[in-house]
């Protein structure tokens, strides 16, 4: 049984004219076990697609089943209680709380548990420890590096035992000794049997991942698996991926990706009554700071 | 309820103690609220006792007739607060009154009491500070006090002009410690000093406080003074026997109401009824105070509540945290609940210490004797409990109803 298995699911934002459609029937099945890199220009649906498998959203249509379990129209509380038992998330901004120690911003989903204070802080620190960093555990967030700081991130999203591990672009705020590091711990936590989904805009980071999966303009537009250390081939000939995210090095590179695409159809046929995304995604684009990763390592 | 508030007490706590000095504006509207309730009924319930203490002093077995009606069972039915009614006088005793009440069968003795417009110079000058009561010899045993120096006032003193002084009046009326038969004008006739009343204490809101400044005079010498225009402001009389005061104040009713022509315009005050006329005056005016202060206790909730909805817009983003890292809707709630009780309990908290405080102060400084009693201080800090939940839970929902990708997205 997959552990994610999303059919047709579709997630629009708006109303009427300013409908936009960030997901557009999106079909994915993950295994247990899989290391999934997600690529795909800004404002292709890539977040959109991990706050739907997260729990965060709820998707307009479709399915979605997680472990076995319909999760497309829980309740707000339910989800709650989804994401706190199977779902670890890890964030480009590290996300931790300011004002708590590292070793409480890690007991946190214990709190919401339901655990005792000293069993929390116990596996908590145990946490600290297996990413490496639990001599800091008493320090707070601002006084960590960028490194240490998704490294205790990655140990609050482990801590509830969660069967998924997401994170949005977790090296994005990294430098390359940094994003190596996150990487190996995550590959390391993929190898005790977790699942991983990952979000990157950098094409070397694939060699971490079993599958790939693009996406632009709200469809899954490839899909392959890859080997171990290696890196994924279609990523290798996207330019887009590379440093920038301007918008014409995204169209850019959506059409080297067309072309590097073996005999894929590209635009699906417009049947649907809801307006497609405009060319120029400007209703829910981030911007973001220009990436410091040197690609080629 | 356990996994409702374990951790969320002390996120609340974290939260309150790192803002300290926002929190403490944000307590001030409670902690003035909470501090100016409980001063008020306290002031009210200390006058309340000084005077039922006076009362009891003076024995239970005087009756004081007043000229007008107090209609004390009026004013103090419940929710009808009528000021006017408790305090309407209309009519005056006239001079048969005092021979009416002296033969009412049950009175063993009687005074009355009459004040004359005057001028009184003496050592000092010109004497402004009390009145000039004209009354008879039984006051003192009336109100159950001695004389510091001399005698009273004696029956036989009818038509001599001899005075007997308060003890603040013949303090600031002669240079000497004991000015027993030195002399002062009233009116230019001379007065010579009889006697000097013990201290009567100093007692809010009671007759009994004017005493002390007051010169006292032979009723009809009194009379003689002003041409028969003094007016008798109240008659006392006094039972051999506790027992016997209902029927005589009824006797006296009935005996005065013959003298008055049938109309009913005096009023004949048991002891009980006193404490009860004082009492309905008072637990008005203690009413309106405490109304006020109750108000500000609500501005202060009103400041909780504002606090608290910035503090959730500031916090939006790690609202958004919580609840990705799977915190529920009621996670997020009690969180927030937790917070703003707890500003105002510790603003219930000081505000009763400040209120203990200005108790001392007031005991110090004033003549006012508060009486802070446990009720009240549950009433008040229950009420800041509860003001501090009811507003605190509209920006406690707004936060716990966020939705956590929009709040995620808030920088």
């Amino acid at each position: 049984m997959a552990l994610i298995e999303l059919k047709e699911v579709s997630k629009v934002y708006g109303f009427g004219d300013a409908s936009t459609l960030a997901l557009d029937e999106a079909t994915l099945k993950i295994e247990k076990g899989e290391f999934v890199a997600i690529m795909g220009p800004s404002g292709s649906g890539k977040s959109t697609l991990m706050n739907v498998i997260g729990l965060l959203d709820r998707p307009s249509h479709g399915s979605f089943m997680l472990d076995g379990r319909a999760v497309s129209k829980l309740r707000p509380n339910q989800a709650a209680k989804a994401r706190r038992d199977t779902i670890g998330f890890i964030f480009q901004s590290f996300n931790l709380l300011p004002r708590l120690s590292v070793l409480e911003n890690v007991a946190l989903p214990l709190a919401y548990k339901g655990l005792t204070l000293s069993r929390r802080m116990k596996q908590a620190s145990n946490m600290l420890e297996r990413v490496g960093i639990q001599e800091r555990e008493y320090f707070l967030p601002n006084q960590l590096s960028g490194g240490q700081l998704q490294c205790a991130a990655i140990a609050r999203a482990l801590v509830n035992n969660p069967k998924l591990i997401i994170a949005d672009e977790p090296t994005g705020n990294l430098d390359s000794a940094a994003s190596r590091l996150v990487m190996e711990l995550l590959a390391e936590i993929h190898k005790t049997g977790n699942t991983v989904l990952f979000v990157t805009h950098n094409p070397e980071l694939t060699r971490y991942a079993t599958r790939v999966v693009y996406m632009h303009d709200g469809c899954i537009i490839h899909d392959e698996k890859t080997a171990l250390g290696q890196v994924a081939a279609t990523a290798r000939k996207v330019l887009y991926t590379l440093s920038t995210t301007s918008e014409d090095d995204d169209l850019a590179g959506v059409s080297a990706l067309m072309m590097a695409l073996p005999n894929k159809p590209v635009a699906r046929p417009d049947k649907k009554t809801v307006k497609r995304r405009p060319a120029k995604p400007t209703v829910r684009r981030k911007t973001k700071a220009p990436k410091k990763n040197k690609a080629g390592k | 309820m356990k996994s409702l508030t374990r951790g969320h007490l002390k996120a609340g706590f974290d939260s309150v103690r790192r803002a300290k000095w926002r929190n403490f504006w944000t307590m001030l509207g409670i902690i003035i609220g909470v501090a100016s309730v409980i001063t008020t009924v306290s002031i009210g319930e200390g006058v309340k006792q000084q005077v039922s203490d006076q009362i009891t002093r003076s024995g239970k077995n005087l009756i004081t007739v007043r000229p007008g009606t107090l209609r004390s069972a009026e004013a103090q039915n419940g929710g009808n607060i009528n000021v006017l009614s408790g305090l309407s006088i209309t009519g005056s005793l006239l001079p048969d009154d005092i021979a009416a009440v002296e033969n009412t069968k049950g009175v063993s003795s009687s005074a009355p009491l009459a004040a004359i417009s005057a001028t009184v110079r003496a050592d000092q000058g010109r004497y402004q500070g009390g009145m000039v009561i004209g009354t008879t010899s039984d006051l003192p045993a009336l109100l159950n006090r001695s004389l510091a120096q001399g005698v009273f006032l004696i029956d036989d003193d009818e038509g001599m002009n001899v005075a007997v002084l308060g003890a603040a009046a013949a303090e600031s009326m002669f240079d000497v410690s004991v000015p027993l038969g030195y002399t002062f004008t009233i009116n230019g006739e001379e007065f010579i000093v009889r006697g000097i009343f013990e201290d009567f204490g100093n007692t809010p809101l009671s007759d009994q406080a004017n005493y002390n400044s007051s010169i006292f005079i032979p009723y009809d010498v009194s009379q003689q003074l002003t041409k028969n225009t003094a007016v008798i402001y109240e008659i006392l009389a006094k039972t051999n026997d506790t027992k016997v005061v209902d029927s005589t104040v009824t006797s006296l009713q009935k005996s005065l109401q013959r003298v008055h022509g049938g109309q009913d315009n005096f009023s004949v005050l048991g002891p009980d009824e006193t404490i009860a006329s004082r009492n309905s005056i008072l637990n008005l005016l203690t009413g309106l105070v405490s109304g006020v202060a109750a108000i500000s206790l609500l501005v202060g909730g009103i400041g909780i509540m504002n606090v608290m909805l910035v503090s959730v817009t500031e916090r939006m983003h790690e609202i958004g945290i919580r609840k990705a890292i799977g915190a529920t809707n009621r996670q997020i709630l009690s969180q927030f609940m937790i917070e703003s009780s707890l500003l105002s309990v510790s603003g219930g908290i000081i505000g009763v210490a400040v209120a203990f405080v200005l108790n001392g102060l007031m005991r110090f400084f004033t003549n006012l004797r508060p009486v802070i009693s446990w009720e009240i201080v549950l009433i008040a800090f229950g009420v800041s409990l509860v003001v501090g939940i009811v507003f605190g839970s509209i920006p406690a929902l707004k936060a716990a109803r966020k939705d956590p990708i929009e709040a995620l997205r808030i920088q």
